[in-house]
């Protein structure tokens, strides 16, 4: 199966997990992702998502001005942002456990 | 908003980024790409390996994962771009594996400057041309330095500076077309060698004679519109129907070229007077019967130069009345004949 066609409907979830314990900018959040096993994630896909969850309330943002270099945006979660992580958090662990048992494997990590 | 020290490249693909996304309003443009220079920066710097993908794709990516919609109108053009997008990786892949087309595409690569050059100097050629100022694979004065600024407008577009909006579709369009012209604007430019030269003698003559430029009968440079025969003792003939070696009637007008009747007076804008075609017993009308006579003219009802209703052909002042007559040949060979009009 294509991972990158999973990760379209995951990827809001996962970018919240992955600055729900520091701020991030946009290719920093992109690192962290790449960093967790999610390699084949598209840059352009992230920036737009953090875009989107910020709309949405999610997160907040912030830029930091550089003196070498352009400026950075930063994103963080905040509290709405943190109960719909949680929220996902638990569908997806049913979501999860659904699939594993239709499949019939016994682990969740293993792609089919 | 941007500080210099970010490569231009990527300035350039950021600002074709923010393009594509221009019929967003400002403000949600902002929002998506706000910080892409850094961010951009910074993968670049991550993966050396890594070349900037099509803004085009990139833009839509990024609009998609933001939930915004879809640039309608331009979709048969994005979908041209990411096609050609992905040939280049693909071919970036195959060459990966296959180290003869790697140097082939390596080799291309280091040829790409010639390329720039090229396209410069076939757009220089295609605006001479339309002048008529092109001089075989060079040109006239002033379009050398026409051709010196399409050729740093080129370089630059080809290393990916001056960017502006849509430089890439523009580029690849133009890219296409040169293409496709080159061989025969190379043909052209073999086989100008004087053309020009004919063609300028042909435009004195005809600007000269106030008749077509092309005239199918010329001598030194100069139209031959009618023609004097005098007999042996040197007196006018009439009727004379005169043929080249081969055999075709010395038709002095090229009546079949779209310039009509022939004129043999103008004012300063209609035909006065024209020449009167001969009939032959067959029925044919032949302009190769001398002298040829005129007729008054009038415009018809197509506006078209035509005889004047009711006007009556009339000979044309002949240069001499009678010339000197030929000693006769006193033996049976013919001897040639000197030319009697000085």
């Amino acid at each position: 199966m294509d991972a990158t066609q999973l990760l379209k409907g995951v990827l809001d979830v996962a970018v919240l997990a992955v600055v729900e314990d520091e701020d991030g900018y946009g290719y920093d959040v992109v690192r962290r992702l790449r960093a967790a096993g999610l390699e084949d994630v598209g840059d352009a896909s992230v920036y737009g998502t953090l875009r989107r969850l910020y709309s949405a309330g999610a997160l907040t943002s912030y830029v930091v001005p550089s003196e070498e270099g352009p400026h950075r945006k930063y994103y963080g979660i905040n509290a709405q942002g943190r109960a719909t992580l949680e929220l996902q958090r638990k569908v997806w662990a049913e979501f999860a456990t659904t699939m594993s048992d239709l499949l019939g494997t016994s682990t969740t990590g293993e792609a089919a | 908003m941007t500080t210099s020290t970010v490569a231009p490249e990527i300035v350039a693909f950021a600002s074709e980024v923010r393009a594509a996304l221009s019929d967003l309003s400002r403000e949600e443009v902002d929002d998506l790409t706000d910080g892409l220079e850094a961010d951009l920066a910074e993968s670049l710097a991550e993966d050396l390996r890594r070349t900037l993908p099509d803004p085009v794709a990139y833009a839509a990516e990024l609009r998609t994962a933001a939930g915004l919609p879809g640039r309608e109108p331009s979709d048969a053009k994005r979908g041209l771009l990411v096609a050609m997008q992905e040939l280049t990786e693909r071919i970036a892949s195959v060459s990966e594996r296959n180290p003869a087309i790697a140097s082939l595409v390596e080799f291309a690569d280091a040829v790409r400057p010639v390329w720039w050059i090229v396209r410069a100097w076939a757009t220089t050629w295609m605006l001479a041309a339309f002048f008529g100022m092109e001089r075989g694979f060079g040109f006239e004065g002033a379009w050398w330095v026409v051709m010196l600024g399409l050729t740093v407008l080129s370089i630059q577009w080809g290393r990916g500076r001056w960017g502006f909006p849509s430089q890439r579709e523009l580029v690849t369009v133009g890219n296409i077309v040169v293409a496709v012209v080159i061989v025969p604007i190379f043909g052209a430019a073999w086989s100008w060698g004087g053309s020009g030269g004919d063609y300028e003698a042909g435009f004195d003559a005809g600007s000269d004679s106030g008749y077509g430029a092309d005239s199918p009968l010329s001598m030194m440079g100069k139209p031959v519109t009618n023609v004097y025969a005098y007999d042996a003792a040197g007196q006018p003939l009439t009727g004379v129907q005169l043929f080249d070696q081969d055999g075709r009637p010395l038709d002095p007008f090229d009546v079949s070229s779209g310039d009509g009747r022939p004129c043999v007076d103008r004012d300063e804008v209609d035909c006065t007077s024209l020449f009167v075609p001969a009939q032959l017993v067959t029925g044919k009308s032949v302009y190769n019967v001398f002298p040829l006579a005129a007729i008054a003219s009038a415009l018809d009802e197509d506006a078209q130069n035509a005889p004047a209703p009711g006007a009556v052909a009339t000979p044309l002042p002949a240069p001499f009345a009678v010339v000197p007559a030929v000693q006769p040949a006193a033996a049976p060979t013919p001897q040639p004949v000197a030319p009697l009009n000085e």
